[in-house]
């Protein structure tokens, strides 16, 4: 069990590295990765130019029931939002911001990186109060 | 004043919104605040997905304030001008002066039809603000005249107006266009019935309403319809008056300068005659003002509606309250009712035997209460015809309606030169005061209205609207005064008189 879990943990850092790398190559600059901030974790905080981006990596490989973006529900979102929140009061930043979601699936070596921005967008009804 | 304005309706009239737009950093997300409704609020949807497709993204916590903030502002007509603010505070659009915007966005920026460019335009001539509005309503706008609108098919043609890069040209007036008068029944096809076409030659004439009694098949359908062939043209001041009614409820403009014709079954509500509903709608009682609202099976209508009638017949306008507010539309129409004698309709006829018991009787009368009744000043029988009249072959049957359609007319310009310094456009409409004083009655009348008021037992109103059918009448007959033959066949019309015709009073 703790082989197979460790194995798990491993997997999920691994993608949030190809995701970072992913971003830097897009010219994102990284201020944070894993960071805690009140009960919840912000995977990676970025600078989109001039708009502050958390960015919630989901790595998975290929078979499993759902796609990874698909795991990012409504309870996610709102502990996401909370943790960004908290994250923001801290360091005062008073700019735009948003929360994307990236997807890395793993298929017999290969890897496929998908990039979900701006996911909270539309939601103004049921998750931003 | 920051220039962008919107319009929501109240009644016919159109009041001006003002759209103020505050965006700051954070999260992206819209907020509606001005008592929107549910079609306002949604509007954050299309005007983002519009915007987003003539390249404006929009980002951070963004506040819309629809001023004033204790007016309900309701329908999508709100999202053009929405949008011009967000697109004005990402810099993506400027213009100097005020303007009205109007319409709904589709997702790719065009621009839909909307109910209540009419009031707009007219808004926006009062206050000489120029329009913007939707192309799929340019009929309707150019038929106002000296007012500067554009019409613009997609808020991306709307940019390049204001930027001067393709600018569009002001909304060309038209004018109402003549239309032929057309009926579904000439006067000359009916058979008979002279009395009944006289009444529907004076009802056309001077706007009085219309009672048609008689048992089934005897022809009161037929007349009814006959009578918009012999209407009077209308005025461009009525005209508008229909377009915005119109507008206001949503219908396209007629196709041409006729007078409204409308029919509704006795199955409909207080609210689809009288307006109302959540969101205030003028009702057929309105669609109908300046021209002739038809019901038939009169007795049939529920009893809110017949009630509901007494205030707008002798008003000419219909006051609707609600919670949200109240709202006053025009009702000056020309009603033509027609019902029978008695629920199996044949009472007083000749040839059937009437098979009501008398409770039945009495409980079909008192449908129609004496408030109603005093209102309607032409009552008239539509006898069932005599075997030799119905089979008569001859071609014709009297006056066609072309004929008494020009005496009409002369006669309505006879009032309508009397009256026109004073705004009323008929001798329906003359207030009490004017009509006494203008009456010019012959010497030996006065006389013979005192014993006809005793022996009719006729009412204050019931007086008034006999001096008025009697004054068009003698229009009818090009003459100035009025001479006791106009007032005696005025009095025939009278509540009774026609239902002893028809066997009302046995």
């Amino acid at each position: 069990m703790t082989g197979k879990n460790k194995n798990h943990l491993e997997f999920g850092a691994e993608g949030e590295r190809i995701a970072a790398n992913a971003l830097v190559q897009k010219g994102w600059k990284i201020l944070g990765r894993n960071m805690r901030s009140g009960r919840g974790e912000l995977d990676i905080i970025a600078m989109d130019g001039d708009e502050l981006v958390f960015v919630e990596v989901r790595t998975r490989s290929i078979g499993r029931m759902l796609p990874p973006e698909q795991t990012v529900g409504p309870r996610k979102i709102r502990r996401l939002l909370r943790a960004a929140r908290t994250y923001i009061d801290r360091v005062s930043y008073e700019g735009n911001w948003r929360i994307d979601v990236m997807a890395i699936t793993e298929a017999g070596g290969e890897r496929r990186i998908e990039h979900f921005a701006d996911v909270t967008m539309g939601m103004e009804g049921g998750f931003m109060g | 004043m920051n220039g962008i304005c919107g319009i929501t309706l109240r009644g016919t009239q159109a009041l001006p919104v003002e759209v103020e737009v505050e965006i700051t950093g954070g999260l992206f997300s819209i907020t509606v605040v001005g008592l929107p409704d549910t079609a306002v609020k949604e509007a954050r949807e299309r005007v983002r997905a519009a915007l987003r497709g003539i390249g404006v993204s929009l980002r951070g916590r963004i506040a819309i304030n629809l001023a004033p903030a204790d007016l309900p502002k309701e329908g999508a007509l709100l999202d053009l001008p929405m949008a011009m603010g967000l697109a004005r505070a990402a810099g993506r659009a400027d213009w100097g002066e005020r303007a009205l915007f109007m319409g709904e966005l589709a997702l790719d920026g065009r621009l839909r039809w909307v109910r209540g460019a009419v009031p707009a335009a007219v808004l926006a001539r009062e206050t000489g603000v120029p329009l913007y509005f939707p192309k799929e309503n340019e009929r309707e706008v150019a038929l106002v005249s000296g007012v500067k609108a554009y019409a613009v098919e997609s808020l991306l043609d709307l940019l390049r107006h204001l930027s001067g890069d393709a600018p569009l040209s002001p909304v060309q007036g038209a004018r109402f266009e003549e239309a032929e008068v057309t009926a579904e029944a000439d006067l000359s096809d009916i058979k008979g019935q002279f009395a009944a076409k006289r009444a529907l030659e004076i009802a056309a004439a001077g706007h009085h309403n219309l009672l048609l009694t008689g048992s089934p098949g005897s022809g009161k359908t037929l007349l009814a319809r006959a009578l918009k062939g012999i209407m009077p043209p209308i005025s461009d001041e009525e005209m508008m008056e229909v377009l915005l009614v119109r507008s206001t409820a949503g219908l396209p403009p007629e196709a041409g300068r006729t007078r409204p014709f409308r029919t509704a079954h006795h199955t409909a509500s207080a609210v689809a005659i009288c307006g109302g509903g959540s969101a205030l709608r003028p009702g057929e009682i309105s669609l109908a003002s300046r021209g002739v609202l038809f019901l038939d099976e009169f007795p049939e209508f529920s009893r809110d509606v017949l009630e509901s009638l007494r205030q707008p017949l002798e008003d000419g306008t219909i006051t609707v309250s609600r919670a949200s507010g109240s709202v006053t539309y025009p009702a000056r129409v020309l009603l033509v009712t027609a019902c029978n004698p008695c629920p199996c309709g044949y009472a007083g006829d000749p040839v059937e035997k009437c098979a009501c018991s008398q409770h039945s009787l009495e409980r079909y009368r008192r449908k129609l209460s004496g408030p109603i009744l005093d209102r309607i000043d032409l009552h008239v029988a539509v006898p069932r015809l005599k075997p030799e009249e119905l089979v008569s072959l001859e071609g014709s049957c009297g006056e066609s309606s072309a004929e008494v359609r020009k005496r009409v007319c002369s006669a309505r310009e006879r009032q309508l030169a009397r009256w026109s310094g004073h705004g009323v456009h008929s001798n329906a409409e003359l207030p009490e005061r004017m009509l006494r004083k203008n009456l010019d009655m012959e010497p030996d009348v006065r006389a013979f209205l005192t014993e006809a008021v005793r022996a009719l037992r006729l009412s204050g109103r019931g007086f008034s609207r006999v001096l008025r059918v009697a004054r068009t009448i003698a229009d009818l007959e090009d003459s100035d005064s009025v001479a006791v033959h106009h007032l005696a066949e005025s009095l025939s019309y009278r509540e009774g008189e026609a239902f002893a015709a028809a066997g009302w009073r046995s």
